[in-house]
């Protein structure tokens, strides 16, 4: 192995886009952009959410308050309203997005106070966001019961089971953004790197440069080497980008290790330099490498849990999902 | 003399197609051998297999003793690719420096140097793209010429290169012969054949005869080299 020949290849893919500043700024603006559009989108379906609130519990304000305060935070519409029925009359007539109903626990004693939510249900965001806002209010009235007397009634029962939502990672103050910030860096890293090394190494062979390439004393392993590196480069210089975004206007939550998410936007860049210089043997032309972006990316977007998680798939689609590189990315990085 | 180059019966098919079929070959060091032949006739592929970025079906190449393909032999080999083959957005001067770093020349001595031996000093830093087809010509020869190779693969280096360049690149060749170097140049266009010092004339992916100008012309009693040229290729068909 010789560096010097490594660094050569390297530098010159640098160089080459350089001096190519619309493919710069295709790295560089557009997934800054689609982020940035993401976040705003998640973040104002959930902006515009409003509920309904009936309280009947025997000690009324606790539990209401708490809510209150949550639904503040996030900016949420609230309404008081004295009875059920007006309640789920708001629902229906799509006045609110759902109605939280606190009941009260039998004079007896048999059952205990539970919180009742109603949803709108036609935006299956917005009923996420709904649930994950209430069952976040339960968790922090039962944690708060704990610290009471115990004649005080424990509150964090029902509510269709969304109690046992504690969470590792992160906490009451993430949101979808949050969560789906990082497997997006993943992908733009993964699917530039994958369609421009398609393309130069495709440009290569089509323009003879390979065949010179070949015949100088350097080894193949070099020549992917020195892609790997430089495409490497970029990748890096991508992913701080994004992170910038992600973190200056997009504000979002962020515990871990950055040296972690280069290290897995360095991995990433390695799989998608030998997956791109793989498929693009198989291309004639350029359009060609293109029409490899339904194959390789589409399904790994699908399929590597950014947007559907993967344990909720069926079993033969999970195979498939272990197979790809992004999968496991994605996973490391939800660790992070 | 030393011997550069040798053939022995080296064949290539792609397929049905047999690009070319049994070439024996003895280049000696120093000389321009000039490939002449019509296109198609397998002039490409052997020079593909000298270089050994092909394989032979049938037959041997070695390069000054050497088995190809050596990494050895390519670090003093220079290759010209019949298309430009060049990184068109990059500069001139990043294109040589490029190919000079790969054949382990760090220095931009080098580089300057060969970019002043085929007058490209203004143009450098020029993307390649906005050169002429001329002066592409001349970046993709410098970027062969850059690590002073023992032996030079020229492919149809001067087409679509006007007379004066032409004039210009041969005057080089023959400099470089001077210096010790080995050109194997191919060309179809019959003018330029009488400046090799040896002729191999092709068709249809054999060797139809080999030896000086003037040798070829006189064994035929032929008046100019393409009147030659057309009795050894009638010659071969009339066995054929």
């Amino acid at each position: 192995m010789d560096r010097g020949r490594t660094w050569a290849i390297a530098l010159r893919i640098v160089r080459q886009f350089r001096r190519d500043p619309r493919t710069l700024a295709l790295i560089i603006v557009v997934p800054a952009l689609v982020l940035s559009l993401v976040g705003y989108l998640l973040r104002s379906t959930e902006n515009s959410i409003s509920l309904a609130v009936v309280d009947q519990t025997s000690a009324p304000g606790s539990m209401l308050t708490l809510l209150e305060r949550a639904l503040g935070q996030a900016g949420w519409g609230l309404r008081v309203v004295p009875t059920e029925e007006e309640a789920l009359a708001a629902v229906k007539a799509g006045d609110v997005d759902g109605a939280v109903i606190l009941r009260a626990a039998d004079s007896d004693g048999t059952t205990v106070p539970k919180v009742e939510l109603v949803l709108e249900g036609s935006n299956p965001q917005k009923s996420q966001a709904v649930r994950r806002l209430v069952s976040q209010v339960i968790m922090l009235a039962g944690l708060s019961s704990l610290t009471q007397p115990p004649e005080s009634p424990p509150v964090g029962e029902g509510a269709a089971g969304q109690v046992e939502a504690l969470y590792v990672h992160g906490g009451p103050q993430f949101d979808t953004v949050d969560f789906q910030a990082p497997p997006l860096i993943g992908f733009f890293a993964f699917f530039f790197v994958f369609l421009l090394t398609a393309v130069s190494f495709l440009r290569e062979r089509t323009g003879g440069t390979l065949e010179r390439l070949m015949v100088t004393p350097a080894r193949r392993a070099e020549v992917v080497l020195g892609y790997m590196l430089g495409f490497g480069v970029l990748a890096v210089v991508q992913a701080v980008i994004i992170l910038l975004v992600a973190l200056l206007v997009l504000d979002i939550n962020y515990v871990g290790n950055l040296g972690l998410v280069f290290l897995l936007v360095i991995t990433l860049t390695v799989a998608a330099v030998n997956l791109g210089i793989f498929l693009s043997t198989f291309a004639r032309n350029e359009l060609q490498a293109i029409q490899f972006i339904p194959l390789v990316i589409v399904p790994q977007g699908l399929l590597s849990g950014v947007v559907w998680s993967i344990e909720s798939m069926p079993r033969w689609l999970q195979a498939v999902a272990q197979a790809m590189p992004l999968t496991y990315s994605n996973h490391r990085r939800l660790g992070v | 003399m030393e011997t550069a180059v040798i053939t022995e019966g080296v064949a290539k098919s792609f397929g049905p197609v047999q690009a070319v079929r049994g070439v024996t070959l003895n280049v000696g060091a120093g000389l321009t051998y000039g490939l002449l032949g019509p296109s198609g006739c397998g002039k490409t592929t052997l020079i593909r297999l000298i270089l050994g970025t092909l394989q032979p079906s049938r037959g041997r190449v070695s390069v000054w003793g050497h088995p190809v393909p050596s990494r050895a032999v390519l670090s003093e080999t220079g290759y010209m690719p019949q298309d430009t083959g060049l990184y068109l957005g990059l500069s001139a001067r990043e294109n040589v420096a490029f190919f000079a770093r790969l054949y382990g020349r760090r220095g931009q001595g080098d580089v300057e140097q060969v970019l002043e031996l085929m007058e490209l000093s203004d143009r450098a830093d020029s993307p390649v793209n906005t050169l002429s087809g001329g002066m592409q010509r001349r970046v993709s020869l410098a970027c062969a010429l850059v690590h002073q190779p023992r032996l030079l693969l020229l492919d149809e280096p001067t087409v679509g290169v006007d007379p004066r360049l032409r004039a210009a690149f041969w005057s080089h060749f023959h400099a470089l012969n001077e210096a010790g170097t080995t050109i194997i140049v191919s060309s179809h266009v019959m003018d330029e054949a009488a400046r090799c010092h040896r002729l191999m004339l092709m068709r249809d992916g054999l060797l139809l005869s080999e030896g000086t100008p003037d040798e070829l012309q006189r064994a035929v009693g032929a008046r100019s080299l393409e009147e030659a040229f057309l009795i050894y290729a009638e010659a071969r068909s009339g066995q054929g």
